[in-house]
């Protein structure tokens, strides 16, 4: 995982990857930002546990109402006020809101 | 324009809707029954819920970390996004630059969500919230 490629992305502040457990593996923080190892850490635990459940909100909704196209899932982002984070797999960026290009952040996330 | 009808103004906005935090009041327009949108009301409000209480524990960790408060959230499918901002819902086809299109409206629209959501989504529980959660 080439973390210093997904720092490229609009609006990086952080790239990092997790074990499926949600244990921090590697990060790259952008100079300057308020973010620290220790939120990255808390955060790539609420990643695991967020696609766990937006995997099994999809895999119901997709049985209830016989609609398709969530499955597998690609991905997941929560907004926050000033950053969002943006996960898949077991990778995830945090990008500024002001800059943020979703699509392409998931897009590299997928191809990672 | 309401929210809602703008978004459905744009091709490739499958469902657009609006959920109320204290419960599964809810209203919408597009491709959805009446109670696939009640289920889906309700899915977002308790991944809104979700997240902030996440975005309360992270800035525990870190005061002001610009997490908080949660504006909302994205769950992306293989073909089918879900966007949530705020108290609005829209499911979209996975096309070229529409998810930045919708965050974007949705943002612009809905404006910042501010500190007494929690308390909103909260409230259903009864008694003085404010006491409860601070």
């Amino acid at each position: 995982m080439d973390l210093q490629r997904m720092m490229e992305l609009p609006g990086a502040l952080a790239a990092f990857t997790y074990s499926d457990k949600g244990e921090l593996q590697s990060h790259v923080l952008r100079e300057g930002t308020e973010l620290t190892a220790d939120v990255l850490e808390l955060l790539a635990r609420s990643c695991v546990a967020n696609l766990a459940i937006a995997a099994m909100e999809a895999r119901g909704w997709e049985s209830l109402t016989g609609q398709g196209g969530f499955q597998p899932l690609k991905g997941f982002s929560v907004v926050g006020l000033e950053w969002s984070v943006v996960v898949d797999g077991n990778c995830g960026v945090v990008v500024k809101n002001r800059d943020a290009d979703y699509e392409a952040t998931f897009k590299a996330l997928q191809a990672a | 324009m309401h929210i809602v009808k703008q978004l459905m103004a744009i091709p490739g906005v499958i469902a657009a809707g609006e959920y109320a935090y204290r419960g599964d009041r809810f209203s919408y327009q597009g491709a959805l029954t009446d109670e696939f949108a009640r289920m889906a009301s309700i899915l977002c409000r308790a991944n809104t819920l979700s997240v902030n209480m996440q975005a309360e524990i992270f800035d525990s960790f870190a005061d002001s970390c610009g997490c908080k408060p949660v504006q909302g959230w994205i769950v992306r499918g293989h073909a089918i996004t879900i966007c949530a901002v705020g108290n609005y819902f829209a499911f979209i086809d996975n096309r070229e630059e529409l998810l930045n299109d919708v965050m974007t409206i949705m943002r612009a629209k809905v404006g910042d969500i501010h500190d007494d959501l929690l308390v909103n989504l909260y409230a259903k529980l009864g008694g003085d919230t404010r006491e409860a959660l601070y």
